[in-house]
């Protein structure tokens, strides 16, 4: 995790080389910027509102630091519990739902553990549990890791229990998604992750559509109370944006090899 | 230090919105090399950085790397033009990485002075680091790239809108980080930084690389016609 951490926030501090009149400061997780959307979006951002958003690319365990910290002026992330804990410690006024795409379970063609025939995503886990199949996890701070041991919690399964077969890796999507690509194992990942994996291997799409695996996007503009520095009316005019018949064009309108990779529902 | 080179772009295309930004590109970067990336607005200087350091899509060909792409986005950095600055001081700034990679506090610390000394900024440590000029917030992001060692960094018009001063000493820190081992690719407006700074010249027309290859053949012979009227100022789309 903590390569990629460094490599994102080194490398991602992100903005357009052209100064508009105003600047905003935003943390986002890797897999919304990974996803390709913040290309599309930021820059008709820019060109509407004449706003400048700067992103900061983070996990969204480090996201959430820096809206603790003042850093950023506005946070995009997707981590339900974590993010209602940052509005009641006061660290947020609030959080606004954007958009959701979905988590699917990706595993080896042959499918030894049999998910493809699975109900739900707690009977898919199990399923690879009983198998003692080989199952790659995130193991960082990032809402994937957060979402895949809520999902081991629901199927009354605990993977400090478990042996050899579960890895917890302690990286970023792309190297997870690799190794499982080299071990042949199952692995949870957000849909955008996946279907931009070049190195798909002998791995494939099993198990989907269990509305647990529903990945709410929400906003959280940062606390003025708590950080006076932060622009609280161009985060306004940014959350106006991001709720707006624009946004939702170009959300509900982005695909990726013909799939839709993300669902406005900003209301 | 791990081996990145030769990176190899084949048919590497970038795209937004259906509309081509890059590509295809056929390039090979070899080790131990200074590259600039040069050409006129929007021949995509920028997004070829980015999409050779990941952080642009590849949306068709291929980018490969003498080891594992996730091992070499390990070992590189990217300084964008108008670098952001943690609203933090100067010295929470350059340990940020550090402390993200799991670094000890007593080793942050240390690694820090290091490195604001060599930039010239070890005087401005606990200053809020979004107060600071221009030129030290660029060396400051300078810093804060080179501080994780790595085995490459990609800088994006280092010194744009920069004076002499803060141009020169910028360059003598590149420099000095080159001379430590790491490679630079960077993009320029700046012609006569590229004769300064550069082994190679990669010359960018509409998206495409139009010519590439040593800088000092580039400038005194250039093959094209488009990259002889580029060097004359002469406007190139």
């Amino acid at each position: 995790m903590k390569q990629i951490l460094t490599w994102v926030f080194v490398s991602l501090i992100a903005a357009t080389n052209v100064m508009a009149q105003d600047q905003v400061r935003m943390a986002v997780t890797t897999s919304f910027h990974n996803s390709g959307l913040a290309d599309v979006l930021v820059p008709e951002i820019k060109k509407e509102l004449d706003l400048e958003v700067q992103l900061l690319v983070v996990g969204t365990g480090q996201a959430l630091r820096l809206g603790r910290a003042g850093d950023v002026d506005a946070i995009l992330v997707h981590s339900r519990a974590a993010e209602e804990t940052f509005v009641a410690e006061g660290y947020g006024p609030y959080r606004r739902e954007i958009m959701f795409n979905d988590f699917v379970l990706i595993g080896p063609v042959q499918d030894s553990a049999g998910i493809q025939g699975a109900q739900t995503a707690a009977d898919a886990l199990a399923r690879i549990q009983t198998a003692k199949a080989s199952f790659v996890s995130r193991g960082d701070d990032s809402g994937t890791h957060k979402k895949e041991q809520n999902l081991w919690e629901k199927a009354s399964l605990d993977p400090s229990d478990f042996g050899g077969w579960y890895r917890a890796v302690g990286a970023g999507r792309g190297a997870a998604l690799n190794t499982a690509s080299g071990l042949d194992a199952y692995i949870m990942s957000d849909r955008a992750s996946w279907l931009n994996f070049g190195n798909q291997g002998s791995l494939a799409l099993l198990f989907s559509g269990d509305p647990v695996l529903f990945n709410q996007y929400a906003f959280l503009p940062v606390s003025v109370e708590r950080h006076p520095h932060v622009k609280a009316d161009l985060v306004a005019k940014l959350e106006g944006w991001l709720t707006s018949q624009s946004a939702q064009v170009l959300i509900d309108g982005y695909t990726i090899n013909g799939e839709t990779l993300f669902t406005f529902n900003a209301n | 230090m791990v081996e990145l080179f030769p990176l190899s772009l084949d048919g590497a295309t970038t795209s937004r919105r259906g509309k081509r930004l890059v590509g295809p590109v056929d390039l090979k970067i070899s080790g131990g090399r200074t590259t600039a990336v040069i050409g006129p607005n929007g021949a995509g200087k920028t997004s070829l950085l980015r999409l050779m350091h990941g952080t642009a899509r590849l949306n068709a060909g291929r980018i490969d790397w003498a080891c594992p792409t996730d091992l070499a986005r390990h070992h590189q950095a990217f300084v964008f033009q108008r670098p952001i600055m943690l609203r933090r001081s100067v010295e929470d700034n350059l340990i940020y990485p550090l402390v993200l990679r799991g670094a000890r506090k007593k080793e942050t610390k240390t690694a820090a002075k290091t490195w604001a000394q060599r930039v010239g900024l070890d005087q401005l440590m606990q200053r809020s680091a979004t107060v600071l000029s221009g030129g030290e917030q660029q060396k400051l992001a300078i810093a804060r790239a080179l501080i994780i060692e790595p085995a490459l960094v990609f800088l994006d018009e280092p010194t744009a809108s920069l004076d002499g001063r803060s141009v020169r000493e910028i360059e003598a820190i590149l420099s000095d980080a080159r001379a430590r081992g790491t490679q630079l690719i960077l993009s320029t407006h700046d012609m006569g930084q590229a004769r300064r700074i550069a082994d190679d010249v990669v010359f960018l027309l509409a998206g495409r690389v139009h010519e590439t290859g040593p800088a000092s053949e580039f400038f005194d012979r250039p093959e094209t016609a488009e990259a002889r009227a580029f060097l004359k100022g002469d406007i190139v789309e």
